[in-house]
């Protein structure tokens, strides 16, 4: 035993030291590759044009890293405040947007790469969003300007028209809609008429100029914001006359509500298309139809993609990140993916608003979103919007659920939204 | 020469089984110590997680917490939960190991069983027991429908989601501490169940005066670190609340306080007051397994 252990102060000072040197190490560059990291949410159906941008840059490797919202917001956080681990290019949704745009340090001023002389390249708010006080976080990919998705075959048995225009026709207005959904309820009793209280709440919200904060100095009004209150009280009448499916957007029940058939509308941005198409499947392809939404248009949703500051390759993944935001792949993922451009030239192109979805009847979904995209008035979200919204989408489900009416709601959530500014 | 290699010899007697322990302590304080002090820096601050430390030491955050509606909200669902999970938990574990500690055909394979749950990793378990608990098209909603029961919408309702939650809890912990209670129960000498036998007792009796006290040990582990586990619940109630951002329903109806803190300090990031609220559950914990040891060995011993 003794002869064994002869250095055994030696052996524990290697072992140790072999411990250490293994627990760090850095693999980025493998091969005189350099490897750059994309981290997306949900569906940028940027696949095909990774292949092809490896394919025409022989020294770049091409990561892709899809994760679902939430872990992709909550990944990047704990990332920027550990320093490390964080993606070379981040895509970053735009009600998100505010909240990094505060420790915009951590990223980097695209401008210091030229992203100035794109500018005209999108629709002037989508620039002026990714933008603060000259410093360049993102560049715009896709938006969210909103249209009507609603089931022909549901309005049919209700007696309601299922022509898109008559859609259209029966409902220019929010008010009219809640109108129409009592008409609805009355012959279709056990289809509710819309998913959820939340959703109408968001879109109607999002044809405002300003929701809770006030663009000229950015104090908390979302209780003399007219346009809050009236979005609350018409979609919180929806909820307390169960006229809503109850379901929360991109759930597990949400899915399932799609493809049983438990609603008939549901106000769409653009991208929200292809997530109907997979919650939905083949058993109600063809069955769903798209229209012009209340009030004509609205945007909701959307991203940038940004460069972290602690990439090592931040001059490649600009490169990479201006490739894919530039017009011509743009116009790629809205043929393939269904992703709306936020640059007219893209959305005003022929081939795009010639653009029509089989799977939404042959819906002219390219003519829709861009007439819809050229309406759009832009709203200011404020620094805490991330903080204060999700107060009012409780406060709606409250409703759903029947634990609160609609005036206790309102009270209760003008209240906590006011206490998560802090 | 010669002194020095008695020197040699004695720090190397000294040294070395230090030296060979020693990479535990350095892992741990790496990983266990230093995070912990730092906490408490943080929880001293006003700290948001990006922007770091924004000054103001003192112990702002401590009294902002005890005079925070929703920390007790949370406290309270947490005690409910593992409450509602704990009690019956170790109960129906006791009777799988009893059961188990006969001779059954196949017992190896039982005894892997239901260790299964435990094994399966529980962000799936909570997604399938979140379906199994729909409110439209849910498997446990359609049973009580049989029954003539109205659907529950079981996210809804405080009651209905904390017994939600608990089952989860169930589900996931009875099996294991069913196995550590049959181990237990192995070792108790087998004399004592003859004494038992020849004084005429019942197996009723044989357990409750042989058996349990026999393991008490076991229980007292289990109960700690149940308890430690329970009043730390996180993953179960998180994954119940698909789409609601980690409040715990739209009522914060079981939002539990690992929940809370994981709310203030990732989805709002204030690290400093997340900090504080770790701090103070630490305290929590401490308090509860203190509490739950001595109950449970006046109860063993007064049986």
């Amino acid at each position: 035993m003794r002869k064994l252990t002869s250095r055994p102060v030696a052996a524990a000072i290697a072992a140790a030291l072999l411990l250490l040197s293994s627990a760090c190490g850095d693999s980025t560059a493998t091969g005189g590759k350099v490897t750059l990291t994309v981290a997306t949410f949900g569906e940028f159906g940027y696949q095909p044009l990774f292949e092809q941008y490896e394919k025409d840059h022989p020294g770049i490797e091409i990561k892709s890293r899809v994760t679902d919202f939430d872990t992709h917001f909550k990944s990047l956080s704990t990332q920027l405040a550990a320093g490390r681990g964080a993606a070379d290019i981040v895509a970053v949704e735009e009600q998100q947007l505010p909240k990094y745009q505060q420790v915009q340090d951590k990223f980097v001023n695209l401008a210091e790469y030229g992203a100035n002389e794109l500018k005209n390249q999108w629709v002037p708010w989508k620039w002026a969003q990714g933008t603060k006080d000259g410093y360049v976080l993102g560049l715009g990919t896709d938006m969210g300007s909103l249209a009507m998705c609603y089931r022909r075959d549901l309005f049919q048995q209700a007696g309601l028209p299922t022509d898109r225009k008559a859609v259209a026709a029966l409902m220019p207005t929010w008010q009219a809609y809640a109108d129409l959904a009592g008409r609805f309820a009355a012959e279709q009793p056990k289809v509710k008429f819309a998913d959820s209280a939340g959703s109408v709440y968001t879109a109607m919200l999002n044809q405002s100029p300003e929701n809770y904060f006030s663009a000229k100095d950015d104090s908390y009004v979302a209780d003399r914001n007219p346009s809050v209150r009236n979005a609350f009280y018409l979609a919180g009448g929806l909820a307390e006359r169960g006229q809503t499916a109850a379901v929360t957007t991109y759930t597990q029940a949400w899915n399932v509500a799609i493809k049983q058939g438990s609603f008939a509308t549901i106000a769409c941005p653009a991208w929200m298309l292809t997530q109907i198409k997979e919650a939905g499947g083949t058993d109600v392809g063809g069955k769903w139809d798209v229209t012009t939404v209340p009030g004509n248009s609205g945007n909701q949703g959307g991203s940038f993609l940004t460069v972290p500051k602690q990439s090592e390759h931040p001059k490649e993944a600009y490169d990479l990140a201006r490739w894919l935001t530039a017009p011509e792949q743009e116009k790629k993922l809205f043929l393939n993916a269904g992703i709306l451009p936020s640059e007219p030239s893209v959305y005003e192109d022929p081939q795009v608003i010639a653009h029509t979805d089989g799977y939404f009847s042959n819906a002219p979904t390219g003519q829709l979103y861009a007439a819809s995209a050229n309406q759009l008035r832009p709203n200011y979200r404020g620094l805490h919007d991330a903080d204060v919204r999700p107060e009012f989408g409780k406060a709606l489900g409250r409703i759903e659920e029947g634990s609160e009416n609609v005036d206790q709601a309102w009270a209760d959530a003008v209240q906590m939204g006011r206490e998560a500014i802090k | 020469m010669r002194d020095r290699g008695t020197f040699g010899a004695r720090l190397d007697r000294k040294a070395t089984p230090f030296l060979f322990i020693a990479p535990f302590f350095a892992v741990f304080a790496v990983f266990g110590a230093f995070p912990m002090l730092y906490t408490v820096w943080v929880s001293l601050h006003d700290w948001d997680l990006l922007a770091g430390d924004r000054g103001g030491f003192g112990f702002g955050n401590y009294v902002q917490l005890f005079g925070d509606p929703r920390f007790y909200n949370a406290l309270g669902n947490t005690i409910s939960i593992f409450l509602l999970a704990a009690i019956p938990e170790l109960f129906v574990a006791l009777c799988i190991a009893a059961l188990l500690n006969h001779r059954l055909r196949g017992s190896t394979w039982w005894q892997t069983g239901v260790l299964l749950p435990n094994v399966v990793s529980v962000a799936a378990v909570g997604l399938v027991f979140a379906q199994l608990y729909g409110r439209d098209f849910g498997v446990v909603n359609e049973v009580l429908g049989w029954f003539g029961v109205s659907p529950v919408s079981w996210q809804a309702h405080r009651w209905s989601s904390h017994l939600a939650v608990a089952s989860m809890v169930m589900w996931r912990w009875t099996g294991y501490n069913a196995l550590i209670y049959l181990a237990a129960m192995q070792a108790v000498p087998q004399e004592l169940y003859e004494t038992a036998a020849l004084d005429g007792a019942s197996r009723w009796r044989t357990f409750w005066s042989v058996t349990v006290p026999g393991i008490r040990p076991a229980i007292a582990f289990t109960v700690v670190a149940g308890t430690v586990n329970g009043l730390q619940l996180f993953a179960e109630p998180q994954l119940f609340d698909a789409g609601g951002g980690g409040t715990g329903g739209n009522d914060r109806q079981f939002q539990t306080l690992a929940m809370y803190l994981y709310e203030k300090g990732i989805t709002k990031f204030d690290a400093g007051y997340a900090a504080a609220l770790s701090w103070v559950l630490f305290l929590v914990c401490v308090l509860f397994a203190v509490f739950n040891y001595r109950l449970l060995r006046r109860l063993v011993r007064s049986s």
